[in-house]
């Protein structure tokens, strides 16, 4: 019970930055990353980790101290909760100069607010050209290989991978010469039990590829975009090296979706595995 | 060995009287033409030979012929309206001007280089864009609005010249928005109304390019040419928010349904430049480009920041870092 004791102090220390995060003039990178965003939203997201989603990670030893690096996950959800979540474990193993960089589908940079968020916390815009930059500056980055199939998941289809599309980020990990590690994140497909998809006229409106009808969105307005509180595990499983198959080989198309199937397979058995041993979803 | 004799249109505005001026300093360089339909300023004038022709005259094959260049500096290309260039006149002097120039270019024997200063509207302002846009992406978004049509237009012309024209060496410098203290465009005002309007919710990066630099770029190209198109553009790009805080400007959000009303408002009041459309754009999304082209192929590397040069065009001077 004494997380929830510790709940005010720590919910106090995340409004006062919440607030100075929304006021902006940020220094930045290059890329738009403001270290002290990250750094703002920091208590959020440990409040988040330790009592909302009560998160245990495991094998975080396997991301690398140094160096580029990829981290390939299952995603669920139009925001990129579980991006924070991996990120917030890797700070607490490597420091906050191990700030993973993430790939986000296209649309969410049009919306007001969020993307702005997420740009700041490390998000870029997914584009090869700009991964393969940011593994060559020696960042950690982190890749949603289902896309955005992935996000408009059924409620009865969560846990079950999507194919990965083309096999892009394998390439991407043959090009630079860095080492991917398959992680499983087993919670963050309960946050938006999806029940069924908004007309997708609809949905062409507000410009987004679909519209989750879930218990509490749209039915409660914007609060419906608080997620559920499930129980975390996320799964770091041990690096995959492609080294050896060279960065020509990113070309070899049949080796490309052959080792794109594998990781998938990686990270769809640590799902099950992890689905098993717990107890239920939100306890 | 004979210098070279460069031809530059658009001669009297920002660019061409500046690089005119230049060019006609560097010993390299026997003779330096320009072309436009206002008059240089008087010091310019007694430094090159001027002629004063439409780009879209017939005569404009003779006076090429006549003036027997190497190098062509293509330069009278407007974003935006100035004195004796109504906005209705743009399209026609960007795209009917070059197609005419191109046209008299392919019966120079003597031509060697071309060089077009293009620009980085080419690309857009677009939410799901790359970070940094690199040059084989000019036509991966559609082209939205009328200066971006023009660009499209005007730099399939010069793809078309150059693919003729195989002995011809065609740079096309794809410049981020250029500010400073001398320039005047609907940019830099921006840069100097006390109160910025911003779009609610967004926050975009941008990438700027310092006046003196955009000079530089374009003598730098006309010195080593390289086939194709270059992004120019400071280093460092930067969050609007944060340039307006550096330049301490006070901003007032808007929100984007009601932006434009808001923004033509003010504008029609006098406190805000006219906004085009690319401007509207990039103030919500932003633009931001790759430059290893340019720092590797063309040898170029602009002297000031993005920060930099927004700071000397608002002048002020560069504070403390923070």
């Amino acid at each position: 019970m004494s997380g929830v004791l510790a709940l005010p102090r720590e919910a106090a220390g995340a409004v006062a930055a919440a607030r100075r995060a929304i006021g902006g003039g940020y220094r930045e990178d290059a890329w738009g990353y403001a270290p002290q965003f990250a750094r703002d939203v920091e208590p959020l997201l440990d409040l988040l980790y330790d009592h909302w989603w009560r998160v245990s990670a495991d094998g975080v030893d396997h991301v690398p101290a140094r160096g580029g690096v990829l981290i390939a996950a299952n995603h669920a959800g139009v925001l990129p909760w579980d991006a924070s979540m991996i990120a917030t474990a890797i700070r607490r193993r490597h420091g906050a100069a191990r700030h993973p960089r993430f790939l986000v589908l296209d649309w969410a940079f049009e919306l007001p607010w969020a993307s702005v968020a997420i740009r700041r916390f490390g998000g870029v815009p997914a584009s090869q050209h700009d991964a393969l930059r940011l593994l060559r500056e020696g960042h950690v980055v982190m890749v949603f290989p289902e896309g955005e199939k992935g996000t408009g998941k059924a409620w009865s289809e969560r846990y079950h991978l999507e194919r990965f599309g083309r096999g892009g980020f394998i390439e991407l990990a043959l090009r630079a010469g860095v080492p991917i590690v398959p992680t499983a994140v087993v919670g963050s497909e309960e946050i938006y039990p999806m029940i069924a998809r908004a007309p997708s006229a609809l949905a062409r409106l507000v410009g987004a590829p679909y519209l989750p009808i879930t218990p509490t969105f749209p039915l409660l307005g914007p609060f419906g975009a608080i997620p559920l509180p499930s129980r975390w595990r996320i799964t770091f499983a041990p690096a995959v090296d492609l080294r050896p198959h060279g960065p020509e080989a990113a070309d070899d198309r049949a080796l490309v979706l052959d080792l794109s199937e594998r990781i998938r397979e990686t990270i769809q058995e640590q799902l099950e595995a992890t689905l098993v041993q717990r107890r239920g979803a939100f306890l | 060995m004979p210098g070279r004799r460069i031809l530059i249109t658009g001669v009297s505005n920002f660019w061409g009287s500046r690089l005119a001026a230049r060019l006609a300093e560097d010993p390299g360089v026997d003779r330096v033409i320009g072309l436009d339909t206002r008059p240089p300023g008087r010091l310019l004038r007694a430094r090159i030979t001027f002629i004063e022709a439409d780009l879209r005259t017939p005569e404009l094959g003779a006076h090429l012929r006549a003036a027997a260049v190497d190098t062509l500096v293509h330069n009278d290309i407007s974003q935006f309206p100035e004195p004796g260039r109504a906005a209705r006149d743009l399209h026609d002097i960007n795209v009917v001007g070059t197609l005419r120039l191109l046209a008299a270019a392919a019966a120079l024997p003597g031509l060697r280089t071309v060089v077009v200063r293009s620009a980085a509207a080419i690309y857009g302002s677009e939410p799901s864009a790359p970070s940094f846009i690199t040059e084989d992406q000019a036509r991966r978004f559609p082209l939205r609005t009328r200066f971006q049509r023009d660009v499209g237009e005007l730099e399939r012309l010069v793809e078309g010249f150059a693919r003729r024209a195989p002995a011809v060496t065609c740079t096309v410098l794809r410049l981020q928005p250029v500010v400073g203290p001398t320039l005047d465009t609907p940019i830099t005002r921006m840069l100097r109304v006390p109160v910025v309007p911003t779009v609610l919710g967004f926050d975009p990066r941008i990438q700027l390019l310092d006046e003196d630099d955009s000079i530089a770029a374009l003598r730098c190209a006309v010195v080593h040419p390289v086939d194709g198109p270059v992004n120019v553009a400071a280093s460092e790009p930067i969050s609007l928010s944060r340039a307006l805080k550096r330049t301490r400007r006070r901003s007032v959000p808007i929100a984007h349904p009601i932006y434009g009303q808001v923004a033509g408002a003010l504008v029609r009041a006098g406190g805000l430049p006219p906004l085009s459309e690319d401007i509207l754009r990039y103030l919500r999304y932003g633009r931001t480009v790759d430059t290893t082209r340019m720092s590797e192929e063309l040898g170029f590397t602009p002297l000031r920041t993005t920060l930099a040069a927004l700071e000397r065009a608002a002048g002020i001077a560069p504070g403390v870092p923070g």
